[in-house]
């Protein structure tokens, strides 16, 4: 069984060491109060567990792309408009600004396929301010490092659920 | 005079303008204005003025060199001809420049200005993307279909005025006496490009040489590539012909791979409600073994040691030692065992050696 061990170094062992030491950070405070949490609870799990994987994958990651650069800063953004909301108002604003003033030069060759483009733009984070060429860059390591993280999030919900 | 058509549009020149009114300015013989014109100094550059000059320099050139418009310049010369006569003369007697120092003095700032703009800017040798001269950026096309247009005219020998464009004319000619290759192999050429502000792209049999349409050509091909990759990437795109829909199958599995980490995590909060485990013996025991096909191995020990429940439900402290267990050991069993299943499932694999007692650890408390 062991005899397929994974470079201890790739993406996917970065991003399980991270996120099973996150998940350990977000479970570990709560007592065992309740057989059954509430939803409110559940939910309030599910939103930091949600968070917790997609820094994870981003820090695994580092700042290589600019999917991660984009996401990590919108974590951090988020939560210091969590910590001080008076300073929410500004940082949006500034980083719309910022964006508004990059997207409009790379997006001149698009040919046909602006449409579509502007969608993927939309999931992609950070992909407002790229040209069609490093998106498609972008969105390729994108796509595998959610393939990454949707097999191992799989494999722990699989291994946690079998009771 | 017609000199104020051309000074008159002073607001907004762009390409199209620009254009017709040096073809008018050149077809009325207004090298004389133009002479006045450009032996002012530069002013400012973002002005239309400017504009003005530069583009008539290299079209000037393009214009007085390519045979089409040789003729055309010997063709109304005789008609209005208000203009100096040896310039006409000069016009359609030999492909040369008639000018005097002040176009020649304009010109060489040109090419330095290109030269200055383009050492920076020019590392990718495969597009011709020239340089940033400071004007708009619209002038530079004219630019850079001037040596793509000369490529296909006569090339000019005698040209005392565009030094340096001549040498590089030579050197694509030189380059382009060759057999016609693809694009990529005009590497060697690019490597005088440093100094120069056009870059050399050969470009295929029968396409345009058009070097904004090399550009274009160029992106086009880059976007191809990377939608190749993403087409393996993607499962079942690779049927898929068409950039559109390759593109929305995409899109549809990006937004798919999002809902599944969304699912996954509220599953995630939804089952474990308590998971504590000293990740540090995770980790260190089994490196890599945690993240494979593995998984699906490790369901099957867990199903069978339902026989051996309740003799060794006392051993998980000992055995597992893990220290987060103590506390909730102590106190609540049955929830106790809910949990420590799935460590158990992820140790199993460090001892391989006390495989027999990590099996009967790994019960499924089905209490």
């Amino acid at each position: 069984m062991d005899s397929q061990l994974l470079n201890p170094t790739s993406l996917k062992s970065r991003f399980t060491a991270r996120f099973l030491r996150a998940l350990t950070k977000i479970n570990a405070p709560n007592p065992i109060s309740s057989s059954s949490p509430t939803p409110r609870e559940i939910f309030q799990r599910y939103r930091r567990i949600k968070v917790a994987a997609d820094k994870s994958m981003a820090y695994s990651v580092r700042s290589r792309t600019t999917w991660s650069r984009a996401t990590l800063s919108r974590l951090r953004t988020r939560s210091r408009h969590r910590r001080l909301a008076s300073f929410g108002p500004r940082s949006s604003v500034t980083t719309a600004a910022v964006l508004k003033k990059t997207s409009s030069h790379g997006k001149e060759n698009e040919g046909g396929l602006g449409v579509q483009a502007g969608e993927l733009r939309e999931l992609v984070p950070g992909g407002e301010a790229m040209d069609l060429c490093n998106l498609l860059d972008e969105t390729a390591h994108y796509i595998k490092c959610l393939t990454t993280q949707v097999q191992v999030m799989k494999t722990i919900a699989n291994l946690y659920s079998l009771e | 005079m017609e000199l104020n058509a051309g000074t008159g549009g002073n607001g907004s020149h762009k390409t199209a303008s620009e254009r017709d009114e040096v073809a008018a300015l050149e077809s009325l013989q207004f090298t004389d204005e133009i002479r006045r014109l450009m032996s002012a100094p530069g002013g400012d550059n973002a002005s239309s003025f400017t504009a003005l000059l530069e583009l008539p320099a290299p079209q000037a050139v393009q214009l007085i060199q390519s045979p089409d418009s040789a003729k055309l310049i010997a063709a109304p010369a005789p008609a209005p001809a208000p203009a100096p006569a040896p310039n006409v003369d000069d016009f359609r007697g030999s492909f040369q420049f008639p000018f005097n120092c002040g176009l020649i003095d304009r010109a060489a700032r040109f090419s330095v200005f290109a030269g200055d703009g383009n050492i920076n800017g020019n590392n990718k040798s495969n597009s011709p993307e020239p340089t940033s001269y400071n004007s708009s950026a619209s002038l530079q096309k004219p630019v850079k279909s001037e040596p793509a247009e000369t490529e296909s005219s006569q090339p000019l020998v005698s040209d005392p005025t565009v030094e340096n464009r001549s040498v590089k004319r030579k050197d694509r000619e030189k380059v382009k006496g060759s057999s016609k290759k693809s694009k990529t192999s005009a590497k060697e050429s690019s490597d005088d490009a440093e100094k120069l502000p056009y870059v050399h792209v050969r470009a295929r049999r029968g396409q345009a040489t058009d070097s904004h349409s090399l550009a274009e050509r160029a992106r086009r091909e880059k976007i191809n590539a990377r939608m190749k990759l993403l087409q393996d990437l993607v499962p079942g795109c690779s049927k898929i012909s068409g950039t559109a829909l390759v593109l929305d199958e995409i899109i549809n599995h990006v937004q798919s791979l999002q809902r599944q980490v969304e699912f996954l995590s509220m599953r995630l909060a939804a089952v474990n409600p308590r998971i504590d485990f000293n990740l540090d013996s995770v980790f260190t025991a089994e490196s890599g073994s945690l993240m494979d096909s593995n998984f699906s191995g490790m369901v099957i020990p867990m199903m069978w040691p339902e026989v051996q429940l309740n003799g060794n439900r006392q051993q998980y402290p000992q055995q597992l030692h893990l220290d987060a267990f103590q506390q909730p050991v102590s106190g609540r069993e049955e929830v106790c065992n809910s949990y420590i299943t799935p460590e158990n499932s992820l140790l199993s694999y460090d001892s391989s050696g006390n495989s027999a007692s990590l099996h009967s650890n790994q019960l499924k408390m089905e209490l």
